[in-house]
């Protein structure tokens, strides 16, 4: 690696085999860049317009997490409180343990649901048989279509007393579990459906990225002698890899914002130890009780922390793997 | 306040509505305690379309073809059609159209916290449970009703006729007005209760039980004559078998839970309801029930739809249910059991250790109106309309039962019938329209409330022998009023829903046999810890201040 | 390539490979291939079986009588086959009312969501551009933090929306994922093709229509086939905005129905008020939304599959 060009400079303006332009021109001024860029400016303008008016303008609401807002009341709240709600969740004993669950909650979904569809896609891919593949594809894609309450109310009669699962688990003579009531059980119920869901569904963007991987290098490949194995290492993830990391550090942003809907629907009071989440709890305090004020300072909370996350998640994906967001 | 940026109009409304609130609460503090209307903002000039005489007793008719807008919370069972013949005979009659917001029921409080949220709601805001007007009346955006029922003669009247003064007044927020025109009811309408399996019953040889103690030992009998059953698989989520029960015990429980609070009238103080023996003893008995295998402790999570499944399908016995699920149950199990192979019957509410009690109350929900109205110059005829609709016996039969002669028809003893081809759950089964979906009269939105001989007027026989016998039971005394004021509020709700959260997951750990009764103090304990002596204290304080 | 030249293979990897098989034949499967690809058809055939069932299940539902239903004995045949559930819902006006609005809003949503996508992810995917580090965090940030429900509520009404086919299309138009995805598709093209277009005398806007688009079939459909989706199955805008019932999509029907059948109702007078609703009708109705996306998917899959050619065949 030759070094040309300052350390730190290198460091923020040049991706790994970023075109020449930008080491060649790493400061044009604004309007040298407009009068050679303008057209590709131009496709900008209503899209930047269109997150201006519809992301960022509801956006000066949130102001309301540290102002008294009423219902009814101005959208912007009626007066300076500071971190009154800030400290009021703080000293809420339930919100830790709904963070907590969130954190857990969460963090599995990733581990499990991140791998899984990339594995489908891969053993996918090994299917030659156009036909089948197709069929594959197509039912895989199914649960994705189906709302969540029909979802949840499936999972329901599967997992109850006299439910399938309950009939396989009297096979082998044990007792009966309540899945449904008991809190051990929450976290595995929903990242296995979880799974089920959007393994297919997920699974597209990498078929898609798989067909960007050149013919020839398979080729090479195999007539460098590697295996099925070898190739999928060498040659098959490389090639969906900006793929890969592009979703991982969106998951990683997002991993807080667990499906609200389902967890609603799954969970019971008997299962709020392990079952009850941030969005399931600003939804009995906040929103149902119109407590708008403290429900905000509560998402803006959730929202620095997936912001944080994505951002060191794309920085150390930048230095490690050389791919980012940005 | 002043630092806002909003529509300069909102922010006017808002100050008047709070000068207007300074006058009652210190020159119309006594006036508030009356029947008639406190003082208002002066809207003696917005007489548009408004009657000059009118009374109880009159038919309110607009002198001038007006229009007001309404939510409306549309049923998946009845859906909303703009030629219902409910809205051309109203506009006929009274000469005043609607013109809806329409929004799913399944999600209409959402959008109507929304709608007024945002300061931007329809005139009238049907559906209004007594307490959801809280969160909105500190901004203004919502109508004190109670400063205009002088231009609501019929409500007046029922009010004092039917001796409801003290349950209205149970309304008034911390300034002394109310905010929402409840459903009124002559008397308290029972509804759910157990419903059970009288041939099942009969054949264990156990007669229908009358008290929980008699529930319990019947249920016993049923489980020697079926061992492999569990008897009771509830729906409902438990909600209402802990409602109805609760109050047998003296207590408050599942749909009735409100605010958790019970009334100790030797101390004259409030209690948290589920901390007390009167709560442990309710725990302790369906506890009981969950572990001699008498009670499926899937009652509490299971969906309706799963509970319905085993009581109609006879792998249960007994279920809990309103005045319209037996014909419900009987349909499907005619399908699954066989007509004549079984019989089902609601059963009297138990009673309990507290007496032989019923619950409830006798306001329903009702309506809001929007503090725009006010300004409108056809206020005075927007008051008399709704007086009329909701609280005339003639707008009340009129959205019950629809137009005579078209839709029913009245005898020289005054009984009406439905016509032969209309049907309503059940009464003219021949009926091939239905006076809901085809006609629009007996919905929700419009049609609650009223006399009882009006709403014995549409039971079945069966139902009305129930009525009947519920009459013997002594109702239970509301909570005496305790309005907080915006902040409390807020403080409020912040410690009583995560408390309820506590309260609703111990409850089941104790029912289903996850913790032991033996943790009772512990979990006492444990929603001290989590806020229940600072609520008493919010609670008691502002009871305090409502009695000075 | 960027993402051939960023293969890690050092070491082990190929030359490791080659000592160990000296001359493998190019065509013909290695017994431990075929070991993998029988491995992969039955694990794939058990996911497909898993899949499928509770769909077999809610046609089966679809199919069967109430009674059956509540007995819980139709798994995946229907008992007590009928279609009366079928002939209420299909001669329902509202259903189709929904349908109709449906089919609107998710067409002309999906094409506004596509223009939009495209030009922002295309012009944020040339790395030489100024600015655009700004301009993508700029639309990321959108993904974590967002303004409540009110304050959306009052620009819709105050840009005058409210009740209008733009309410529900407009404020959901982008989606900052999809714009992701589609960043890294553009950005793994070969720039020498773009060149050389350059060299051709087209400028940015013939270059993105001739060159990059055609080539993008793939990526294209994928998101597509994202953004119909989800349209298709958005229901929330709708019931926030709209104020009339002849302009609900058919989303807003569903979900009062499903609420009708599982009670979540909040208390005991809302829930005698609802009910009775037939147990299948749900299963009916769920049918009959997600058919026209079953149907539609094997043409889109197909243009995929093409799209997956081209782009083999152009390098």
């Amino acid at each position: 690696m030759a070094v040309s060009t300052p350390p730190a400079k290198r460091l923020r303006s040049r991706a790994p085999l970023a075109d020449a332009a930008a080491v060649r021109a790493p400061r044009t001024t604004w309007r040298s860049a407009l009068r050679k860029d303008w057209r590709l400016y131009s496709l900008l303008v209503l899209p930047l317009l269109w997150f201006l008016v519809f992301k960022y303008l509801p956006m000066a609401g949130n102001v309301i997490a540290f102002r008294r807002f009423t219902p009814g009341g101005s959208v912007f709240g009626e007066e300076w409180v500071g971190l009154d709600y800030v400290q009021m969740f703080i000293d809420d004993p339930t919100f830790w343990a709904v963070f907590r669950n969130t954190l857990v909650l969460g963090g599995l979904t990733l581990l499990v649901g991140f791998p899984a569809p990339i594995i489908f896609a891969l053993l996918l891919n090994e299917l030659k048989a156009r036909r089948f593949k197709r069929f594959v594809q197509t039912a895989s894609y199914l649960p994705h279509f189906m709302s969540i309450v029909i979802v949840v109310a499936m999972i329901m009669q599967l997992v109850s007393l006299r439910g399938t699962i309950n009939q396989v688990v009297g096979l082998f003579g044990a007792d009966p579990v309540n899945f449904i009531q008991n809190p051990d059980w929450f976290r595995t119920i929903y990242v296995t459906s979880d799974v089920w869901q959007t393994m297919g569904w997920g699974a597209i963007l990498y078929l898609a990225a798989l067909t960007t991987i050149d013919d020839s290098l398979y080729e090479a490949a195999r007539i460098d002698g590697a295996n099925r194995w070898q190739q999928t290492w060498h040659v098959t993830l490389p090639g969906i890899a900006p793929t890969v990391v592009t979703l991982l550090i969106l998951n990683i942003g997002s991993f807080l914002a667990v499906g609200f809907e389902k967890v609603l629907l799954l969970q019971n009071p008997l299962t709020y130890e392990t079952g009850d989440v941030i969005s399931t709890y600003l939804y009995r305090v906040g929103l149902q009780s119109n407590s708008f004020s403290y429900a905000t300072a509560i998402g803006l909370f959730e929202s620095l922390i997936g912001l944080v996350l994505v951002l060191s998640a794309n920085a150390v994906s930048r230095r490690v793997a050389g791919s980012s967001l940005w | 306040m002043n630092r806002t940026s909003t529509s300069p109009s909102a922010r006017t409304l808002t100050r008047r509505t709070t000068l207007a609130g300074l006058v009652a609460l210190t020159g119309g503090a006594l006036a508030a305690c009356g029947g008639g209307g406190d003082d208002g903002a002066d809207v003696s000039d917005k007489t548009t379309g408004a009657m000059k005489d009118f009374d109880a007793g009159t038919a309110f008719k607009a002198t001038a073809p007006l229009t007001y807008t309404s939510l409306f919370s549309d049923q998946p069972t009845y859906p909303f059609k703009e030629d219902w013949l409910f809205w051309t005979a109203l506009q006929e009659n009274t000469d005043v159209g609607l013109d809806f917001t329409i929004v799913p029921a399944s999600d209409y409080e959402q959008k109507r916290s929304l709608v007024v949220s945002a300061g931007d709601s329809p005139i009238i805001i049907p559906k209004t449970y007594p307490g959801q007007e809280t969160p909105f009346v500190a901004s203004g955006v919502v109508l004190p009703v109670s400063d205009y029922t002088d231009l609501m003669p019929h409500f007046r009247d029922q009010v004092e006729k039917w001796d409801l003064q003290s349950e209205v007044d149970t309304l008034r927020q911390k300034d002394g007005k109310y905010y929402v025109l409840p459903g009124l009811h002559e008397a308290l309408w029972p509804d759910y209760t157990l419903i059970v399996r009288t041939d099942v019953f009969e054949k264990a040889g156990v007669p229908l039980p009358t008290s929980w103690a008699e529930v319990e030992s019947a249920l016993a009998a049923i489980k020697q004559a079926n061992p492999d059953s569990i008897p009771f698989s509830d729906r409902y989520e438990g909600k209402s078998v802990l409602n109805y029960g609760a109050v047998a015990f003296g207590t408050v429980g599942g749909w009735g839970y409100g605010e958790g609070l019970q009334f100790d009238e030797d101390n004259d103080e409030f209690v948290f309801a589920a901390a007390t023996d009167e709560y442990r003893s309710m725990v302790e008995y369906f506890a009981g029930l969950v572990s001699k295998g008498l009670m499926d402790p899937e009652s509490f999570t299971q969906t309706d739809d799963a509970a319905q499944a085993k009581f109609t399908s006879g792998r249960s016995f007994v279920i809990s249910g309103n005045s319209q699920d037996p014909s419900v149950y009987r349909a499907q199990m005619d399908q699954s059991i066989g007509a004549g192979n079984y019989a089902i019957s609601k059963i009297i509410v138990p009673s309990g250790p507290a007496g032989d009690l019923i619950g409830g109350s006798r306001l329903e929900n009702g309506i809001m109106i929007s503090a725009k109205a006010a300004e409108r110059d056809d206020f005075q005829a927007l008051m008399q309309f709704i007086d009329w609709l909701f609280y005339s016996d003639e707008g009340r039969e009129f959205a019950k039962w629809g137009v005579e002669g078209t839709t029913y028809t009245k005898d020289a003893s005054g009984k009406r019938s439905l016509m032969p081809d209309i049907n309503y759950t059940g009464l003219n089964p021949a009926g091939t329209k239905d006076l809901r979906i085809d006609y629009g009269f007996s919905q929700g939105n419009f049609s609650y409330g009223g006399s009882t001989e009006l709403l014995h007027s549409m039971m079945s026989e069966e139902e009305l022998a129930f009525q009947e016998a519920m009459t013997a039971k002594t109702p239970v005394e509301p909570l005496p009023a305790h309005p907080y004021s915006q902040v409390e509020q807020e403080q409020i709700t912040l410690l009583a829903k995560p408390l309820q959260d506590f309260v609703d997951q111990s409850t089941l750990q104790f029912i289903t046999g996850q913790r032991s009764l033996a943790d009772w103090d512990a979990y006492v304990g444990e929603l001290e810890q989590r806020g229940s002596t600072r609520y008493l204290e919010l609670v008691n304080k502002a009871y305090a201040e409502a009695k000075a | 390539m960027v993402s051939a030249v960023q293969a890690p293979s050092p070491r082990k990897g190929r030359a490791g490979a080659r000592a160990a098989k000296p001359v493998v034949s190019v065509v013909a499967d290695t017994p431990g291939q075929r070991r993998f690809k029988v491995f992969a058809v039955v694990v794939l055939s058990l996911v497909v079986a898993v899949t499928l069932y509770p769909f077999v299940n809610v046609l089966a539902q679809s199919f069967s009588d109430s009674a059956n239903i509540a007995a819980g004995k139709v798994n995946l045949f229907p008992r007590g086959f009928n279609v009366d559930t079928y002939r209420v819902v299909m001669s329902d006006r509202d259903f189709w009312v929904g349908y109709r609005n449906t089919i609107v809003y998710t067409v002309l949503a999906t094409a506004i969501s596509m223009v939009l996508t495209t030009c922002f992810a295309y012009a944020t995917s040339k790395r030489h551009l100024k600015g655009r580090k700004a301009f993508i965090l700029f639309a990321v940030f959108t993904m974590f933090f967002n303004g409540g429900i009110i304050p959306n509520y009052v620009l819709v009404t105050s840009l005058g929306m409210r009740n209008t086919v733009w309410a529900v299309v407009l404020p959901s138009a982008i989606s900052v994922f999809n714009v992701l995805v589609m960043k890294t598709f553009f950005e793994a093209m070969p720039e020498e093709l773009e060149e050389a277009a350059s060299i051709d005398g087209l400028n940015t806007y013939g270059i993105l229509l001739r060159i990059v688009l055609p080539l993008s079939k793939a990526v294209l459909a994928t998101m597509l086939l994202f953004y119909a989706v989800s349209h298709w199955n958005s229901w929330f805008q709708a019931f926030l905005y709209l104020d009339d019932k002849d302009m609900f999509p058919v989303t807003i029907y569903l979900r009062n129905m499903i609420a009708g059948v599982s009670s979540t109702a909040s208390s005991g007078a809302e829930a005698s008020d609802i009910g009775m609703i037939s147990a299948n009708i749900q299963s009916v109705t769920m049918v009959l939304i997600v058919l026209p996306i079953v149907c539609i998917y094997p043409f889109i899959q197909k243009y995929f599959v093409s799209g997956v050619m081209l782009g083999s065949v152009k390098q």
